[in-house]
C-alpha cells in the first residue's frame, strides 16, 4: 500500500462552469503538440521572415525621418545627406505604391499608413500563409483522427463535454499556433514600426492596423483550421488527413496557376493580334498622315526588379485575379487585401470571399457530424 | 426501501433504439437501484447501447431514460457530471502519462487544475497504481491501464459508476482487489454501480441485483439472492474431514445429501483440502441432524448456509426462454455436466 494512500474520499469542491473544458482541451493539446521537434522548428522558422520585414519598417522610417520621400534632386538641393538606408526606404515606398515625386511634399502620415498596411499584408500573405499551411499540416491531422483511433472520444463524451466545447477546444489548439506564427509577429512588426518612427503618435495615426492584423489573422485561421479539422475527423489515419491537407493546397495552387497562365497566354494572343491590326492601320495611316501617326505608349513605371515580388504580395496587381477563389492561398490573399483596405473592387473580393465562406460552412458541417459519429454508431 | 422514481439512479421506460432496420433495444424497462447491479447478456444483447442511452449519446426511437431524475438528452451535462464510465474499449489520449490522463479526466469533469492533480494522485494511490502512473498510457500493461481507466472514471466523485468488463485483463489478485474497491465504493460511499460483464462469478460475488439483457429485451431482473435460490430448499455445508462418512451418516438419519465441488473463493483453506455437501433443508430437523453427523464423523464445519444455484444456470435458463431450442439445449447440457461433476 502506498505511503500516501488515504483511501477513497468524496470530493465536494465547486466545479468549473461551461467553457472550462475548452481551455483544458486546448491547453493539453498545445502541450502535446509542442513535444514535436518539427513543430518547434517550424514555429521558430516562422518568425524569421519578420526580421526582413522589420528591416523594411526601419528603412521606411529612416526615409521619413530624413525627408527622403521626395526626389533625390530635391534632397540634394536642400543640402541633406543621401543616407543609404533612407534611399532604400524611399525605393521601398515607391515599390509599395507611394506616388512618384512631382515636386509637392508628400504627406508622411498617409504614406506611412499605406506603406505599413502593404508591408503587413505582404508579410501575412507571402511567407506566413505558406508557413501556416505547413504548421497546420503538422498538427491538425492528428487532432481528431488520433482520438478516433485511440477511442479517446470516449474520454470526452462520457464526461460533461459537449460537441461544441470539443470542437472549440481543438480549434483553439490550432488557433494559438496560427496566432503565434501570423498575428503575433505582425503585431510585433507594427509595434517595432512605432518604436523606430520619429514619434510615438504614429501609433495613433495607425491605430486601425492592429485591428486589421487581428481580423486578417482570424480570416486566415478560421477557414484553414476548420478545413484541416474536418479532414482529420474523416479518418482514423492521420497520415491520410495530412496527405489530403497538403494535396488540397498543392492541387488548388496548381489549378490556379494553370488557369491564370492560360488566361495570360490568351491575353497575349489577343494583344498580338490587336498589335498586328494596329500596325496595319498605322502603316496606312503613316502613308496618309505622316508625322501625325500614332506613337506607342510609354512603358509603365513598375517596381525595381528586387521588389516586384513585394509589390505583388502587397496587392498591387492591377489585374483582377479571377481564379483566386479556386485556391485557398490566393483567396485568402485577396480577402486579406480587402481587410487592409488595399483591394477595394467587389468584383475581385466577392468570389474568394464566397469561396472561403463555403469552405468554412462545409467544414463546420462535416466536423459537427463526424466528431461524435462513433458514439452514435 | 426502494427510492421514488425521480430519485432512482437509473430508470428506463419502454426504451426503443434502432440502427436502420435493426432493433437493438426493444422496449427496455428497468431500474437500477443504489448498490451494485450486474448487467449481463450475450454479445450483441444491447448492453453498450443501453449504457450510451444512459449517457445521452444515442437518440432513442421511443421511451424515456432518467438518470437521477434527469433526461440525458436534455441535460447531458448534468447527467454526465454524476456518472463515471469505464468503457470496455481501451481509450486514452496518446502522449499523456497515467497521472496526466486521470488529471485530464478530472479537469474535463470540471475540477480546477491543481485540485484535479491532487485528486488524481489520491485516487491512483487508492487504486494501487504505483510509480507506473508516470509512464505514457499507451506503454502501460493492460492491468495498469485498467486501473488508470477506473481512476479516471471515479476521480470526479460520481454518484453512478458504470463499468464495462472491469476485470478484463486482470490477474486473479488484481481482479479480487478491483472487486473489493467496487464493494467499498458501494458500501462505504453509497455509490450506485452498474457492471456490464460476461464474468458471471464476478457478478455473483459482489452484485446485489442482476439484469439479464438478451435480444434487446430485459429477460430477467431482480435480486441475485432470490434468483439463485434452488427450486427446493437446500443448505450447503463446507468442511474438512471425512465427508463421505458424513454422507453415509446423513443417509442413515434419513436426510438426502450429495457431494458437490467446494467454492473456489473460500479462503484460507484451499479447495483441495475442503469438501462440500448439499442437503435437503425442507425439514426443520435437518440442520441439527447435520451438526450431529458432523460431530459423529469428525468433520470440521467451515460454513453452513442456504445453497444457491450458480448464476450461470440462471442466466442460461433466461436466455433459453428468450431464444428457444438452441439455447435450451445448451442450458440442459450445462446442467448435465454439473451433475456429472
Amino acid at each position: 500500500m502506498p505511503l500516501h494512500d488515504v483511501g477513497y474520499r468524496p470530493w465536494r469542491g465547486e466545479r468549473c462552469g461551461y467553457g472550462h473544458a475548452v481551455g483544458v482541451i486546448a491547453g493539453t493539446g498545445i502541450r502535446l503538440a509542442w513535444t514535436s521537434r518539427w513543430l518547434r522548428r517550424a514555429v521558430f522558422f516562422a518568425w524569421s521572415p519578420a526580421l526582413l520585414f522589420a528591416a523594411s519598417f526601419f528603412a521606411f522610417e529612416q526615409a521619413v525621418d530624413q525627408g527622403q520621400l521626395g526626389t533625390m534632386q530635391e534632397q540634394a538641393r536642400a543640402g541633406r545627406n543621401l543616407d543609404g538606408v533612407g534611399v532604400l526606404g524611399a525605393v521601398l515606398a515607391r515599390s509599395l505604391g507611394a506616388p512618384p515625386p512631382d515636386g509637392r511634399p508628400l504627406d508622411a502620415n498617409s504614406t506611412r499608413h499605406m506603406v505599413w498596411a502593404r508591408l503587413l499584408l505582404a508579410f501575412m500573405r507571402a511567407p506566413q500563409a505558406v508557413l501556416l499551411a505547413v504548421v497546420v499540416g503538422l498538427v491538425a491531422p492528428t487532432l481528431i483522427s488520433r482520438d478516433l483511433r485511440a477511442k479517446a472520444w470516449l474520454v470526452y463524451f462520457t464526461r460533461p463535454v459537449g460537441k461544441l466545447e470539443y470542437i472549440l477546444g481543438k480549434m483553439a489548439i490550432l488557433g494559438v499556433l496560427v496566432a503565434a506564427i501570423t498575428m503575433l509577429p505582425a503585431l510585433a512588426l507594427w509595434a517595432l514600426g512605432v518604436l523606430v518612427s520619429p514619434s510615438v503618435w504614429v501609433a495613433v495615426a495607425t491605430w486601425d492596423l492592429p485591428l486589421k492584423i487581428i481580423l486578417a489573422s482570424l480570416t486566415l485561421a478560421v477557414p484553414t483550421v476548420l478545413m484541416a479539422l474536418a479532414y482529420s475527423s474523416l479518418t482514423a489515419e492521420s497520415r491520410i488527413a495530412s496527405f489530403a491537407w497538403f494535396a488540397t493546397w498543392a492541387a488548388c495552387w496548381i489549378a490556379h496557376t494553370a488557369l491564370t497562365t492560360a488566361d495570360l497566354v490568351a491575353a497575349a494572343e489577343v494583344t498580338r493580334l490587336s498589335r498586328e491590326e494596329a500596325a496595319q492601320e498605322s502603316f496606312f495611316a503613316d502613308e496618309a498622315f505622316g508625322e501625325f501617326a500614332t506613337v506607342p505608349p510609354a512603358r509603365q513605371r513598375s517596381a525595381p526588379r528586387g521588389f516586384r515580388w513585394l509589390s505583388r504580395a502587397a496587392g498591387l496587381d492591377s489585374e483582377i485575379d479571377r481564379w483566386a477563389w479556386l485556391s485557398p492561398y490566393h483567396a485568402l490573399g485577396v480577402v486579406q487585401a480587402w481587410i487592409f483596405g488595399i483591394e477595394t473592387r467587389w468584383r475581385a473580393v466577392l468570389p474568394p470571399l464566397v469561396s472561403l465562406l463555403t469552405v468554412t460552412a462545409v467544414s463546420s458541417l462535416v466536423l459537427w457530424r463526424r466528431v461524435d459519429a462513433p458514439a452514435r454508431a | 426501501m426502494i427510492p421514488s422514481a425521480a430519485a432512482l439512479p437509473v430508470h428506463l421506460t419502454n426504451v426503443v433504439k434502432r440502427y436502420g432496420r435493426r432493433t437493438v433495444l426493444d422496449g427496455v424497462s428497468l431500474e437500477v437501484l443504489p448498490g451494485i447491479t450486474g448487467l449481463v447478456g450475450p454479445n450483441g444483447a444491447g448492453k453498450s447501447t443501453l449504457v450510451r442511452a444512459m449517457l445521452g449519446l444515442v437518440r432513442l426511437a421511443a421511451g424515456t431514460v432518467r438518470v437521477f431524475g434527469l433526461d440525458p438528452q436534455r441535460s447531458p451535462r448534468a447527467v454526465r457530471q454524476s456518472i463515471g464510465v469505464v468503457p470496455e474499449d481501451e481509450c486514452s489520449v496518446p502522449g499523456l502519462s497515467g497521472v496526466e490522463m486521470v488529471r485530464y479526466a478530472a479537469q474535463l469533469a470540471g475540477l480546477p487544475g491543481i485540485e484535479a492533480l491532487r485528486r488524481a494522485h489520491e485516487v491512483l494511490d487508492w487504486c494501487d497504481a504505483g510509480q507506473e502512473r508516470y509512464r505514457p498510457v499507451e506503454t502501460l500493461s493492460v492491468g495498469v491501464r485498467q486501473k488508470v481507466a477506473f481512476a479516471a472514471a471515479i476521480v470526479h466523485d460520481p454518484q453512478l459508476v458504470i463499468l464495462d468488463e472491469p476485470t478484463n485483463g486482470l490477474d486473479p489478485l488484481e481482479r479480487r482487489a478491483m472487486l473489493g474497491r467496487l464493494t467499498t465504493l458501494a458500501r462505504d460511499h453509497g455509490k450506485t454501480i452498474l457492471i456490464s460483464t460476461h464474468v458471471l462469478p464476478d457478478v455473483q460475488a459482489i452484485c446485489e441485483r442482476v439484469i439479464v439483457l438478451a435480444g434487446g429485451r430485459v429477460r430477467l431482473s431482480g435480486s441475485i439472492r432470490e434468483l439463485t435460490l434452488p427450486p427446493a430448499p437446500e443448505d450447503r455445508l463446507e468442511g474438512i474431514g471425512p465427508l463421505d462418512d458424513m454422507l453415509m451418516s446423513l443417509a442413515g438419519r434419513g436426510i438426502t445429501a450429495r457431494r458437490v465441488a467446494p467454492a473456489p473463493e473460500a479462503a484460507p483453506v484451499s479447495p483441495a483440502q475442503r469438501g462440500a455437501i448439499l442437503f435437503d433443508a425442507s425439514s426443520a430437523s435437518s440442520v441439527p441432524a447435520v451438526w450431529e453427523a458432523a460431530r459423529a464423523t469428525g468433520v470440521v464445519v467451515l460454513s453452513l448456509e442456504r445453497a444457491q444455484r450458480p448464476l450461470e444456470d440462471v442466466f442460461l435458463e433466461a436466455i433459453a426462454q428468450a431464444d428457444g431450442p438452441a439455447h435450451a439445449a445448451l442450458s440442459s447440457s450445462s446442467g448435465d455436466d454439473d451433475a456429472a461433476a
